[in-house]
């Protein structure tokens, strides 16, 4: 017990000056307003820990600094918006994306036919690159004429915002469905399945070459294949009949599917990510670095193209819609006889969405992925990985695999912070920027490549904003003098950089970081 | 003869350094056969570019008859190459009992070579729920022979097994090695000469990223000059 306290003294000291400027911070005002600042900081914190574990996770075992993480959270917000908002839109893309998946999954069959090919040179070269030419010509001429119901960005009555305010007042009126014009469905179809097919095997052949086996082609190779495609033909057919179910259906189990496919789409645009465009450039790390700034700047574009610049809401759900002020709920049973928006908790009104559910999600994932971190294989492989990769490939576990699925998850829970976001913040092109710095602050506090420094850090970064921005309003009374200092507005950004500083000057590696 | 691990005539570059330039070894099954040489003379080079680790660029590795030069790390390991390497490598955020299971390639893998494992490292049974930060030099090299004999290993490559041991814990690896290598084939890079010569059945030579040499260890014993040209005063 001495050495683990000898060991770590510089640590505690830093810990026990930080709880000790809580609580200072705590006895300098009324006890609701601490609670309010308190549970604000917890929800600020949730949001930025979603972000930060899964930044800390991807850069811990596969040593890449995904710059693209804030964008990634925003578009979560963006897909849980639209399933949310638009379920219509959402059901016309599910048929033309499971189309153009469905050719990625005969992976088989491509490793098969590469090896097949000729390996005349040039030949080889240009082969991939007309492929992909000629797909993205067909894809695009395919899905300029596929009929979306979708906002229209340009018109303000047909925009996302005007969708939105609408919606929050309870007048989600969708429009008629779109419906088949310039193009018949077969040919849309055909064009389709072509296309993705042509499209999977040219991104193939580039990975050519660095075959370990000839993988042999069995029934199995197709199901992937074929289960996407009839899911595409499935929800084609019954279009109107899921649209109307979601239109209908209560908006609490609506927004649960809004973040399950936030959360999913988050996973697979990660795994498409890592496979794609990370995989090449493991062995340079600056490019990377390029990339993935790249990438978020490509990212924040197509939002301002597609959505639109103009910030937006998305409207809470039912559970949480009702009535703001005046609401007779004391408690949470209170809240669940009225629904209301917010509750009266200790003479404070606060909002139970951003300040009681985030931070109730934000704990359970914290416990949620502790737990596969700690008791599953993929878990233990995690951690022994951040320490060193080359060994857990020496010991025969498929790395490529395991890095894949990480970036996934990493981004997942960056989608799920976004969706989460969306209803309490709003959407806006830039939230992500903020919400990825605030992460990399709180990384830096924590330690880079430590889960609990990562849950710490946020949580640090959470609290010392809100707590500066109440001390803001109701000032601090400096001792012995009659000045009341009111923090103006900047200082809330400035404050978490200062005690990343601080912290950073003290222990380089941050508070529960290891030394590299 | 019947060789397990062939290698034809690497050639292996780190960065722009032509680390091998030209390394043969052949291993008999059944066999321990030692890589010998100065310190830098690629002998760890070797082992990672029999792995895959660091790839050779030219020439052939053939194991059970089978090409894998080229393959991926973890698919050459997965046909059933063991590795423990020169600074054990254990995994500190792992307990004991995790770092072997994570060595498993079927399930229960670990379940099963327990008993295996422990009868050659009793100690390890009593660690088995410590962290792998908290143990000795020997401890963590024990554990790290152990992780290799997790899954189901035809060979295993250790490099270094003594290095910076006591005299008493040295000879209980040897025992344990000499013990394992009944059930799989071992190769091993070894600076300490007298556990080379010890253990092994054959050797090989390595010099300036060259192999020079080979034969039986028994040979090796009595030839003074070639240890003395080759290997310094043994």
């Amino acid at each position: 017990m001495n050495v683990f306290i000898r060991k770590n003294l510089l640590r505690l000291i830093i810990l026990i000056v930080l709880a000790g400027l809580f609580v200072a911070a705590a006895a300098g005002m009324e006890s609701q307003d601490f609670l309010i600042t308190l549970l604000r900081g917890l929800s600020v914190g949730s949001l930025t820990f979603l972000v930060a574990s899964g930044f800390s996770l991807i850069f811990g075992l596969l040593d890449v600094l995904n710059l693209a993480h804030g964008t990634l959270f925003m578009i979560g917000a963006y897909i849980g918006w639209t399933v949310y908002v638009r379920s219509d839109t959402f059901m016309d893309l599910l048929t033309p994306l499971a189309l153009i998946l469905s050719g990625f999954l005969l992976r088989d069959v491509w490793s098969l036919l590469s090896t097949r090919l000729p390996a005349a040179g040039r030949m080889k070269r240009i082969l991939p690159w007309a492929g992909i030419l000629v797909s993205g010509l067909i894809l695009f001429s395919v899905l300029r004429n596929y009929p979306i119901a979708i906002w229209d960005v340009g018109d303000y009555a047909q925009s996302p915002v005007s969708i939105s305010y609408l919606a929050s007042q309870g007048q989600n009126v969708q429009p008629p469905p779109a419906t088949f014009e310039t193009i018949s469905p077969l040919m849309a179809f055909a064009g389709l399945i072509a296309g993705s097919l042509l499209l999977a095997f040219s991104l193939s052949l580039f990975g050519a070459g660095k075959q370990a086996e000839a993988s042999r082609i069995t029934w199995r190779s197709f199901t992937g294949f074929a289960a996407f495609l009839l899911a595409g033909i499935i929800f084609f057919i019954f279009n109107n009949l899921f649209t109307a179910f979601l239109a209908g259906l209560n908006t609490n189990w609506l927004f649960l599917i809004a973040v399950l496919v936030a959360v999913g789409s988050g996973a697979g645009l990660g795994a498409l990510m890592e496979t794609t465009l990370i995989r090449p450039l493991y062995i340079r790390p600056i490019y990377q670095l390029m990339l993935t700034l790249g990438l978020s700047a490509i990212g924040i574009e197509m939002v301002r193209a597609v959505w639109g610049r103009p910030e937006f809401t998305m409207p809470r759900p039912e559970l949480f819609a009702g009535t703001g002020e005046g609401c007779p709920a004391t408690s949470l049973a209170g809240w669940w006889q009225y629904h209301c928006s917010t509750m009266m908790l200790m003479d404070g009104r606060i909002r139970v969405f951003n300040e009681i559910f985030i931070p109730i999600i934000g704990v359970v994932v914290l416990v949620a992925v502790w737990i596969l971190l700690q008791r599953s294989r993929l878990g233990m492989i995690i951690r022994a990985g951040v320490q060193d990769r080359e060994m857990v490939e020496a010991l025969g576990i498929n790395v490529r695999r395991v890095f894949t699925q990480v970036f996934a998850l990493g981004v997942g829970l960056a989608a799920l912070g976004g969706v989460l976001a969306a209803p309490s913040i709003g959407l806006s092109n830039m939230m992500g920027e903020s919400f990825l710095l605030n992460a990399l602050i709180a990384l830096a506090i924590g330690g880079l490549t430590s889960y609990p420094g990562a849950a710490l850090g946020s949580l640090l970064v959470g609290l010392l904003q809100q707590f500066i921005i109440k001390y803001g309003q109701i000032g601090i009374a400096i001792p012995f003098t009659e000045i009341v200092f009111k923090p103006s507005p900047p200082i809330v950004p400035a404050s978490i950089i200062l005690l990343m500083v601080v912290v950073l000057l003290i222990l380089p590696n941050g508070l529960l970081g290891k030394k590299e | 003869m019947d060789y397990l691990l062939d290698v034809q005539d690497i050639h292996t570059f780190i960065g722009q350094y032509h680390i091998l330039q030209g390394v043969d070894v052949r291993v008999p099954k059944g066999s321990i056969t030692a890589l010998l040489g100065r310190n830098g003379a690629g002998k760890t080079t070797t082992l990672k570019s029999i792995l895959g680790l660091t790839p050779p660029r030219q020439g052939r590795v053939i194991f059970e008859d089978r090409a894998i030069q080229g393959m991926h790390s973890f698919d050459i390991a997965s046909l059933g190459i063991g590795f423990v390497p020169e600074h054990r490598a254990i995994f500190r955020d792992l307990s004991v009992e995790e770092n072997l299971k994570i060595a498993e390639r079927k399930k229960d893998d670990y379940v099963r070579k327990r008993d295996f494992i422990f009868s050659l490292f009793p100690d390890l049974k009593r660690l088995i729920s410590l962290s792998g930060t908290n143990l000795s030099g020997g401890q963590q090299q024990m554990l790290a022979i152990a992780r290799a004999l997790v899954a189901d290993n035809r060979l295993l490559l250790i490099d270094e097994p003594s290095e910076g041991l006591a005299p008493v814990l040295i000879e209980q690896l040897m025992k344990a090695i000499l013990q394992l290598s009944a059930e799989s084939t071992v190769v091993l890079v070894e600076q300490n000469f007298l556990v080379a010569s010890q253990l092994a059945e054959y050797y090989v030579i390595i010099e300036e990223g060259r192999s020079v040499k080979e034969g039986k260890m028994k040979d090796l014993i009595n030839d003074k000059d070639t240890i003395h040209r080759y290997l310094g005063a043994a």
